[in-house]
């Protein structure tokens, strides 16, 4: 039993991570905003970095890794505020696919010419599928109604899984930009983040999010490893995931005073991709009954003649 | 990343729930399930013997002082095989995850073969002397004296709160050294025997009628010149040090007394109908996420070798398990209604879940109490400014 990341999967990550930073900061998200959301420069980039491939089988020309490397990438484009539907098709539709056996055409994936528009019937739109754009709350995203949809609860658990990791990188992002704004923000002749009206609340945050993390690694390695209690590990990640990205998002508004309010601060991309996510492929009072039914249903191994798994 | 066990490891968790089930099943049968710390303590400390006679006291720690050089593994499988097999807590518990990892890290090697066979035997039980009256949340304000006297520290002043006190052998005290000194400097971290005339214990009653922790009054106590660990003056670096290993694994146990208790509570909605109420239902479902936080929190924690390095998630530990407990004792008396208030026993005697109710009112308060985990998380995890401080 070990609960690393290997030195290989943080590398991985942490390029990512690095590449978005440095291509995808908010001054790309507000010309997003301003002058139509979707730039083919931001989607070849991904592809010139494997992204779309990442969980394609290498005999089709992918990376071929698991479902805990591309939660783990989620994670970074949730931090990096990532409008592009490349967790829908990477890390979402491939993984299904390939579960299914289906393999043709994935190396279309690879190359960026395909997308898989996945939907389901809790979920029932495709993120820039066919079709006029639905308005949604949050801006950068290309929700379409979808023509048809599944009822496979493996497809179900890993969109409720990759939006579980886009969320606790959205929340870090978020607190981040708090506590940033609380060393610099004075009032009473101090910074206001040396209160502790204000440091205890995103502490708390930090609480929450340090916490969530783990619950979605493990998760993402039950979907990996098929364990029939992965859709609880699911429902798990899902809710505690939402709980601290929202946590996190109210009281980072809250730490910005006004100015939180307002457009002029970037807050609110994060704030809104939150929202749109929480509500994604389950909400929480889906997955809290999901794992409601587990335990006081029976048929999550409890008591004194399991350990927990 | 790495979930499951071996089948190495998990022959070791058979070894160890065939030992531990057995003992429970036998010649320690009585002590079975006790939940409270002090109950049958004459009997706990035969326990400590029965474990260190079994190689089982300390698996952690270096064979070479009583210890298997266990592997991470393999502590977190002992640790949740004893805690499901109903074993009660540790009574040497400070010995074994505090006083002895301290010794092994910061003593002398005469210091180590002092001190650690007698605490791998279950023959030394530890208490620990940090707070004070004076002295609880602002720790370093410690006011008890020590001063150097014909090769003798002779300690003077008062702690608080020492649980286990009553029946230990030795204590650690932080002890002002340097006349005049504030804050961190000039402490110094002394082990004494407590069974000496000038140290008295006086139990203190909590709520739910256990009297686990006790005023330590020293009154020219006294302890060898080298019964200190570090140097003259290093006391609160060892004390923080100390406080690192209290994250450790024996957090693992815990949860796994976590799940018994919150399995009971399951149990209880079941036999009285309170798990078809949709309320109670949602709030265990709640706190079977928190126990999952819990529990993979811990791993990632623990998988993080480096264990000087504290990072924001290890930060954020105590905080998290203290409140997910209280509110399971919350939730426990909201399953129970009305009948929770009422004792079953023949004798006057808390249940298991009124008990858990009470007990888990201090988990929030001692070994730092939110708020000052809170301050700890913002400012050495986030980076925020300190809050302004007064004189010390």
């Amino acid at each position: 039993m070990d609960f690393r990341f290997s030195d290989d999967q943080l590398t991985l990550a942490e390029g990512v991570r690095d590449y978005l930073a440095g291509t995808h900061g908010p001054e790309v998200l507000r010309r997003l905003d301003e002058q139509g959301n979707r730039d083919p420069a931001i989607w070849q980039g991904l592809v010139d970095m494997g992204l779309t491939g990442l969980c394609v089988p290498e005999a089709q020309g992918g990376l071929g890794v698991g479902l805990p490397e591309a939660a783990l990438i989620a994670a970074e484009c949730g931090r990096a505020c990532l409008a592009e539907p490349l967790v829908d098709t990477a890390f979402v539709g491939v993984p299904w696919l390939v579960a299914q056996g289906k393999l043709d055409g994935l190396e279309d994936v690879v190359a960026g010419t395909r997308r898989v528009p996945v939907a389901h019937a809790i979920n029932p739109w495709e993120a820039d599928g066919a079709g006029a754009a639905l308005t949604s709350v949050d801006p950068l995203r290309n929700l379409t109604a979808a023509g048809q949809t599944s009822d496979d609860p493996h497809l179900l658990n890993l969109g409720a899984l990759m939006s579980a990791a886009q969320l606790v990188g959205l929340a870090d992002a978020m607190l981040h930009q708090a506590v940033e704004y609380a060393k610099i923000r004075t009032q009473f002749g101090q910074p206001v983040g040396a209160f502790q009206g204000l440091k205890h609340q995103l502490a708390s945050c930090s609480v929450a999010i340090e916490f969530a993390k783990p619950v979605v690694w493990r998760a993402a390695q039950a979907m990996q490893d098929r364990l029939d209690s992965a859709p609880v590990h699911v429902s798990h990640a899902k809710v505690a995931a939402s709980d601290a990205a929202m946590l996190t998002a109210e009281t980072a508004i809250q730490v910005h005073g006004a100015m939180g309010y307002t457009y002029e601060v970037d807050l609110h991309f994060w704030m809104k991709r939150s929202w749109a996510l929480c509500g994604a492929w389950g909400d929480r009072a889906y997955h809290l009954k999901r794992v409601d039914d587990a335990v006081l249903g029976g048929t999550l191994p409890i008591g004194p003649e399991h350990t927990f798994a | 990343m790495k979930l499951g066990f071996s089948a190495a490891e998990e022959e070791f968790r058979a070894e160890c729930a065939d030992w531990l089930q057995g003992q429970m099943a036998g010649e320690f049968k009585d002590i079975k399930g006790i939940t409270t710390l002090t109950a049958k303590a004459e009997r706990r400390k035969e326990w400590e013997q029965q474990l260190a006679a079994h190689k089982w006291s300390c698996i952690g720690w270096p064979e070479k002082w009583g210890g298997r050089n266990a592997t991470l593994a393999q502590q977190v499988i002992f640790a949740e095989e004893y805690a499901r097999a109903g074993v009660p807590g540790r009574v040497n518990h400070i010995g074994i995850e505090l006083a002895g990892p301290t010794i092994l890290a910061f003593g002398t090697e005469e210091q180590k073969q002092r001190f650690l066979p007698g605490i791998a035997a279950g023959q030394t039980i530890f208490c620990q002397g940090f707070s004070e009256p004076g002295a609880g949340s602002d720790l370093a304000s410690v006011r008890t004296k020590g001063r150097l006297e014909n090769g003798e520290w002779v300690v003077n002043g008062q702690k608080i709160w020492t649980s286990l006190a009553h029946i230990s052998d030795w204590i650690f005290v932080v002890t002002r050294t340097e006349e005049g000194s504030k804050g961190p400097k000039g402490l110094s971290f002394l082990m004494m025997d407590v069974k000496q005339p000038g140290i008295e214990i006086r139990g203190i009653k909590q709520i739910n009628g256990d009297a686990e922790f006790n005023e330590t009054f020293f009154t020219d106590a006294r302890c060898p010149e080298d019964s200190m660990i570090g140097a003259v003056g290093q006391g609160w670096q060892i004390a923080m040090g100390l406080l690192a290993f209290e994250r450790g694994v024996s957090t693992l146990g815990q949860q796994m007394a976590f799940r018994n208790e919150l399995d009971e509570i399951i149990a209880a909605a079941k036999a009285n109908g309170q798990a078809k109420n949709p309320l109670i239902r949602q709030r265990i479902a709640k706190a079977e996420i928190g126990l999952r936080l819990m529990r993979y929190g811990a791993l990632r924690m623990l998988s993080n070798t480096d264990h000087s390095k504290i990072d924001g998630a290890a930060l954020t530990y105590k905080i998290q398990w203290a409140t997910w407990r209280r509110g399971l004792g919350e939730l426990a008396m909201d399953v129970l209604g009305q009948a929770g208030e009422l004792a079953h026993g023949s004798e006057y005697e808390w249940d298991v879940l009124p008990n858990l109710f009470l007990f888990s009112r201090s988990d929030t308060i001692y070994g730092g109490t939110n708020q000052i985990q809170r301050n700890l998380i913002a400012e050495r995890g986030l980076g925020m400014p300190r809050e302004p401080r007064g004189d010390l």
